[in-house]
């Protein structure tokens, strides 16, 4: 009815129209008050240095999005590797897990230099900080979900006799998907973060180059612009897991 | 004197007019609107419970009971009609109408007693006092002991009646009950049945009673309503010849029995019609308008 | 009061200390075991394998360094501690009156939220520059950056807290005529505790990030700063030695969150089981 169409736009129109209404004031700020453009470029600059510099962008865009692409796949197949070992005996579930925990606490950003100096300053660097760091989403939900099937489930598979190879596939692994894409949502953030910020340390391409290379010489402008696109590279690669995740969802509930 | 002797003492048949219809359900209508539908869930509804009256509402699944029963509560409103008790129109809830949910509703985090208490804490009573009215309503309903408890420590019956207690903290006028006992086990459910008895026993108040058990409408219930499938409308309103105070010897009558099977067979032929027999009390057959869908 | 009840005694003290330690202890010894072991495999292929030493050094030089230097160390450690508390303390205070504010007013949650969701998902590390541009290379521009990090996962797990109150609860509070402030506190806080408290420790890990990778970039003085400038000088013991200050710092941090977590459990009276409160499923 008219009630709940009313409510259908104004889900979409009030975020959209709160957008507008803060670029507009962002726009009115810089062009009324005397800010200079190095402190906050007006988004009618911005998108001018988006449109002058696209070529460039997305050159880098490239170079960032393959690395943190090879990292979420590199991290998405050790987690669950990992995750599938570590539950499959209670022995390796004890010993290996809180350690685990453990590490998801401590900072691992800080290696960033470390991977650097042991791997030089190319790609393989970036590829395995970002892939270290998206690793532990994957692993822990997966872990967490594998270990969490319905007790009913397994039950049934016990009385069918499946073996464990079975019940594995068809009863923990179907159970622990929406756990498993849950981590690898996380995953995807965190492996574009990891590139760019393994970027910032050492790269001579790349976006978190860019960003840090024009922050360097003040050309605000032109890191907004780079981060727009970075933004929407992480956007890109957060949306087909999600993509994904409806598949597998459509999929496992017949 | 004792503080369960708050309860109001069931007023004498010759009791007012106002006391007659101390509720009036008058042409309520429910129309839900979701998404690009509306679902029509009562079409026209009207029935007076008289001060005192414990009525059961019987009728198929998805017919609108529960949402009658949120509406007398105040917590839904009438698209069009009125409700009102004590002669007010029903329009927002009010601390003198009780009501139980068909889920305990417990608040996991809080003991036994302190859920009971709760009412009290969320209306600005005075605890002391409470504490002590609280502390007889779970002697009453059988859970001494347990006070300091937490509910995933009981089972579902012992959670329910923390919850009957919780409704009859604060004395109120009109309980409203939506199946409470649906989800428990046949044996558990009799128990709540007699403890529900009891409580009629002591002091008898005035009640809206949905269930799906007829036996458990004709155990309880000085009336039972039966509803018809949606767009509901009362269909049959029939009294129930038993009187009180009651308890669980009356299933054993002949009488009930048949009472049963006869309301049994009314729901299966899906209309209010009964064989009627001197004695079943009389029947109303609201008449029905609306019903589009 | 009631006598305590005598089935609650324990057994008699021999068997429970000669029956308990392997089973109880079994969670805690094998991964401290793991990690010993990966330590003492570390040493053994440092000790074996000299050139790898020299990349990666030692769990013994690491801890001849921390014996050495950690005067040097702690003013470090103690700047990074500071930003990061800092930090993550405004945005708890900012995140959750937020996240408050957007679960009270419907229509304030439809306008920002999808917002807030955005932000949690784009890699927002990638504005340490600006908040050096913003706000110079001093500790203000690093604490700032790591309230900004800390601040959607705090404001967004408070609003789900908030907003995912089991309906039957809120009926419940509707029919006893509880005002939105009494439902508030009684009900709705309550039962977003555990979520609001995942907000925070994410938060909390956050902010360290905020201010590690603030300190990456702006060289002056932190932890971050001492990992680069060792890494960049090819001291791995020393990279070492300050990751091992960083992983402490995390971990006090961390666990000052569960304990807050904790008392806050205590004062509502967790454990937090949701049993006996089924949601009922609304057709
Ligand atoms: N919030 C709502 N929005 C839309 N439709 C609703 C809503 N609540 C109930 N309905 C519809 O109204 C009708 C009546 O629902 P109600 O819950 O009152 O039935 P009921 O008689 O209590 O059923 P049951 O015996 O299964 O508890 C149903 O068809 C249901 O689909
Ligand atoms: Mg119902």
């Amino acid at each position: 009815m008219t009630g709940s169409r009313r409510e259908q736009l104004l889900s979409i129109g009030l975020p959209v129209a709160t957008a507008v209404v803060l670029a507009a004031l962002w726009q009115a700020a810089v062009s009324l008050t005397d800010i200079r453009e190095i402190m906050l470029p007006a988004p009618t600059a911005m998108v001018a240095k988006l449109n002058a510099n696209l070529p460039t962008l997305l050159e880098a865009a490239l170079v960032t999005g393959r690395e943190a692409l090879a990292a979420f796949a590199l991290a998405v197949v050790a987690g669950f590797i990992v995750a599938a070992a570590s539950s499959s005996s209670q022995l390796l579930r004890e010993t290996i897990y809180p350690a685990i925990i453990a590490l998801q606490l401590i900072p691992k950003v800080a290696l960033a230099p470390l991977f650097v100096v042991i791997l030089g300053i190319e790609a393989e660097a970036r590829i395995t900080f970002a892939a270290l760091l998206s690793f532990f989403p994957v692993l822990i939900s997966t872990a967490s979900g594998l270990s969490n099937t319905d007790p009913n489930a397994m039950r049934l598979c016990r009385s069918l006799r499946a073996s464990a190879w079975q019940s594995f596939w068809s009863v923990r692994v179907p159970f622990a998907l929406p756990h498993f894409f849950y981590g690898m949502r996380i995953s995807s953030t965190m492996a574009v973060t990891g590139v760019v910020i393994a970027e910032f340390i050492s790269a001579k391409q790349g976006l978190g180059f860019a960003i840090l290379s024009a922050s360097a010489v003040s050309k605000t402008a032109t890191v907004f612009a780079a981060i727009a696109v970075l933004c929407a590279l992480g956007l890109g690669l957060y949306g087909a897991v999600a993509a994904l995740e409806r598949l597998a969802a459509r999929w496992y509930r017949g | 004197m004792d503080t369960l002797a708050m309860g109001t003492i069931l007023d004498p048949p010759e009791a007012t007019a106002a006391a007659r219809q101390f509720i009036q359900v008058r042409g309520a209508r429910k129309v839900y609107a979701s998404g690009d539908k509306s679902v029509e869930a009562l079409s026209d509804v009207s029935f007076d419970v008289a001060k005192g009256e414990f009525v059961a509402i019987l009728g198929p699944s998805g017919c609108g009971k529960s949402t009658l029963l949120m509406m007398c509560g105040g917590l839904e409103a009438v698209t069009a009609g009125v409700i009102t008790i004590a002669g007010t129109p029903m329009t927002a809830p009010r601390a003198s109408v009780g009501i139980m949910f068909q889920d305990p509703t417990l608040l996991p985090w809080k003991t036994v007693l302190q859920n009971v208490l709760f009412p009290a804490r969320i209306q600005h009573l005075p605890e002391m006092e409470y504490r002590d009215r609280a502390q007889q309503l779970i002697d009453m309903v059988g859970l001494h002991g347990f006070e300091n408890k937490r509910p995933h420590e009981l089972s579902g019956g012992m959670r329910q009646r923390v919850a009957i207690c919780r409704a009859l903290l604060n004395d109120p006028d009109f309980l409203l009950m939506d199946e409470p006992f649906s989800a428990l086990d046949a044996i558990t459910r009799d128990e709540m049945n007699e403890v529900l008895l009891d409580i009629w026993r002591r002091y008898a108040k005035t009640a809206l009673f949905v269930t799906h058990s007829i036996r458990e409408a004709v155990l309880l219930a000085d009336r039972v309503l039966m509803m018809t499938r949606r767009p509901a409308t009362v269909v049959a309103d029939i009294r129930i010849p038993f009187g009180r105070p009651r308890d669980m010897s009356v299933t054993e009558a002949p009488e009930f029995t048949r009472l049963c099977t006869q309301l049994r067979g009314m729901i299966e032929r899906g209309t209010g019609q009964l064989d009627r027999r001197p004695g079943d009390g009389p029947i109303l057959q609201p008449g029905r308008h609306g019903g589009e869908e | 009061m009631s006598a305590p009840s005598l089935t609650t005694a324990p057994a008699g003290p021999f068997t429970v200390r000669l029956r308990l330690p392997w089973r109880r202890l079994r969670p805690v010894l094998l991964p401290l075991l793991f990690i010993a072991g990966c330590l003492a495999a570390w040493q053994v292929v440092a000790n074996l394998n000299p050139q790898s030493r020299a990349v990666l050094s030692a769990p013994s030089d690491v801890i001849g360094v921390l014996n050495k230097n950690l005067p040097l160390l702690l003013p470090h450690l103690a700047a990074t501690a500071r930003e990061t508390v800092a930090g993550f303390a405004l945005a708890a205070i900012v995140g959750m009156v937020l996240g408050a504010a957007l679960a009270q007013w419907r229509r304030v949650q439809q306008a920002l939220l999808p917002h807030l969701v955005l932000f949690q998902i784009v890699p927002k590390i990638a504005l340490a520059p600006l908040f050096i541009i913003w706000f110079g290379v001093g500790p203000e521009s690093r604490l700032l950056f790591a309230l900004f990090l800390a601040f959607f996962a705090i404001a967004s797990a408070t609003t789900a807290g908030l907003s995912a109150t089991r309906p039957d609860a809120l009926r419940l509070c509707a029919s006893l005529t509880a005002s939105p402030w009494q439902t508030f506190f009684a009900v709705r806080l309550p039962f977003a505790i555990p979520s609001i408290f995942a907000g925070l420790k994410m938060g909390m890990t956050m902010a360290l990030i905020g201010d590690i990778v603030g300190e990456f970039v702006s060289g002056q003085e932190g932890l971050g700063y001492v990992v680069m400038f060792a890494a960049a000088g090819a001291d791995a013991a020393l990279t070492f030695a300050a990751l091992t200050l960083l992983c402490a710092l995390g971990l006090t941090v961390y666990g000052v969150v569960v304990l807050a977590e904790m008392a806050a459990e205590r004062w509502y009276g967790a454990p937090f089981v949701s049993e006996g409160f089924h949601n009922r499923k609304d057709k």
